[in-house]
């Protein structure tokens, strides 16, 4: 099977972020491969390790998000799509999910995966959207993801249970991180991505976004609580207390 | 009129809290804004729930009765979503932030030709737009967005809005649907590890959620039998889900459940950020944690510090003491 996936370079969360003058400032600078994607690109490389076939990756993004799509061929997917937009430009789901559908036309995957949501801004609409502009079937929020025939078999976490369900391919699939443990790059995968084909284009035609972000703010805090001191007895005591038990 | 369309999920059979919640969200929208509040229902037989929807203000409401939707498949929902939608003719269609309406939300946009907010803390009708406060960059900062369009979507958050009542007479108008079962596509095979009959964790009154400081099955009695005395349900963080120890539709956070009950007890839990995103809406916090340092405290109302292992047996006696006088 033919799988595609489509990834996005993302500020590391993890570093220090801080708010100035409603902008997110980030001095660290750190960008990384969405961590709910490179779930994805691991799923389709162990589902085509043992075949001929090979995973092909597409991002939009600026001139330096290249880096994230050697990251994907350095884990080994075999060829890369950069979409290049300048540097800030503001795209919502519906924007991300339109370029996507356009650049999939004329190419035939039997696989389109992604990430179930982007770490920056965790709306989790784009691979809906996108399977929807494809009139593909797809499945959201998979834990688990196994080939049977020309059918994918995708365990997705559902409100009450893990949902196993069958789709026929071709079909869209969003990741989960809970799925595994993406692999990091050895030596040679990260000097073999060097040699690998990455088609880089800057994109002609960007839509206008019908969601803006206005600003950042910080999380509302809640109102200061306290320790309970004592022995163990005691602090239990206190706590039995203080609780309304219906 | 203009319509204020709140979309409400029923689980054996009765509307989910996150749906009460929009639905008296979009009812004060409603009042102000001079709209109609209707709501829209996808399940095996509407009838039983009209009453209650009408008791929390819904004006109307849009049915349509298959028993296909008595399990999540998203292509059925789609269609009827669809078919709501283009009868009722809303402006906004306000949706609890489960996980069959994530499921849906990004197609159902493209679809409807409708700008879309998801997951969202909190949102307001502004200038003839509607602008939200969202989580954002793992739920470390909120980000204010604006939505523009003739339809717009909104899926809120549990815990955002409280359910309050406000007696209107409901009218069920019953919305014509055929699916055609080939054209599904894609089947349900079965569900695993449901927890149906268990107390649902995004409804529960209680929550007790177990962190790392559960190390083996014997905390994890303690934790359950804490959970029967309180009729909690029980959640926990993503580190113990991975460990095996709970299923995964217990945990609690940023990329798992939003829970907002009366009463959350962290047992062991640190409080990394994702985690509590998935819990901060809590009515009253309580941490037992042995790090006094854990961040966990910092939203906690009431914090010990101490070992779960001598706290969890005292406090389970003395809850059932409690309970023993006050019945």
């Amino acid at each position: 099977m033919k799988f595609c996936v489509c990834i996005k370079q993302v500020p590391d969360v993890t570093a220090p972020i801080q708010i100035r003058d409603g902008a997110l400032s980030m001095d660290a600078g750190r960008v990384v491969l969405n961590a709910y994607d490179a779930s994805a690109v691991e799923e389709a490389l162990v589902l085509t390790e043992a075949t001929d076939d090979e995973v092909d990756v597409v991002l939009i993004g600026p001139d330096r998000a290249t880096e994230t799509i050697r990251k994907a061929l350095a884990m080994g997917a075999a060829r890369g799509t950069h979409l290049v937009v300048p540097e800030s430009t503001e795209l919502d789901s519906a924007a991300v999910s339109k370029i996507l559908a356009d650049r999939f036309e004329g190419h035939s995957y039997d696989v389109i995966l992604t990430g179930k949501q982007a770490q920056d801004t965790d709306a989790g609409l784009g691979g809906g959207m996108l399977a929807e502009r494809l009139g593909l079937p797809f499945a959201t929020n998979a834990v688990g993801l196994a080939i049977e025939g020309n059918q994918l078999i995708v365990t997705r976490q559902g409100d009450t249970g893990q949902e196993i369900l069958a789709i026929p391919t071709p079909c869209l699939v969003t990741c989960s991180n809970d799925m595994n443990n993406p692999r990091i790059p050895n030596l040679k995968g990260v000097m073999g991505a060097k040699k690998k084909p990455v088609d880089s284009a800057p994109l002609a035609d960007i839509p206008s976004a019908a969601v803006r972000v206005l600003g950042f703010e910080s999380l509302p805090t809640r109102s200061p609580g306290r320790f309970i001191e004592g022995e163990t007895a005691e602090q239990v005591a206190e706590l039995v207390g203080l609780l309304e038990l219906s | 009129m203009p319509t204020i369309l709140a979309y409400v999920a029923v689980q054996n059979g009765s509307p989910s809290r996150g749906s009460l919640e929009v639905l008296s969200r979009a009812r004060q929208i409603a009042e102000n804004q001079g709209a109609i509040c209707a709501a829209c229902v996808l399940t095996a037989d509407a009838s039983s729930v009209v009453g209650e929807l009408g008791r929390y203000g819904a004006q109307k409401v849009y049915a349509v009765n298959n028993p296909v939707f008595r399990q999540h498949i998203n292509a059925p929902v789609l269609a009827a979503l669809e078919a709501m939608i283009g009868h009722a003719q809303p402006s906004l269609v306000v949706f609890p932030s489960s996980e069959g309406v994530k499921d849906v939300l990004g197609a159902l946009a493209v679809r409807t030709g409708a700008s879309v907010l998801p997951d969202v803390a909190s949102f307001e009708m502004k200038d003839g737009a509607v602008e939200a406060l969202r989580p954002v960059m793992a739920a470390k900062f909120m980000a204010r967005t604006r939505a523009e369009g003739a339809l717009v979507l909104v899926s809120v958050r549990a815990g955002s809005y409280e359910a309050t009542e406000s007696p209107a007479e409901a009218t069920i108008e019953e919305i014509p649907f055929s699916f055609d079962q080939s054209a599904l596509r894609q089947t349900l095979r079965e569900i695993v590890g449901s927890t149906a009959g268990a107390i649902d964790l995004a409804d529960a009154q209680v929550v007790i959620a177990a962190g790392r400081g559960v190390k083996d099955e014997a905390g994890k009695q303690l934790v359950e039998e804490l959970a029967e005395v309180l009729g909690a349900g029980i959640g926990s963080s993503r580190a113990v889900v991975e460990s095996g120890m709970f299923p995964a539709t217990a945990q609690i956070g940023q990329t798992g459940k939003v829970v907002s009950p009366d009463l959350y007890i962290g047992v062991g839990i640190s409080g990394a950020i994702q985690h509590v995103a998935g819990m901060s809406n809590s009515r009253t916090i309580v941490a037992i944690n042995t790090n006094p340092d854990a961040p966990i405290f910092d939203v906690a109302t009431y914090g010990i510090v101490g070992d779960l292992y001598k706290v969890l047996p005292i406090l389970i006696e003395e809850i059932k003491k409690k309970k023993t006088v006050a019945t």
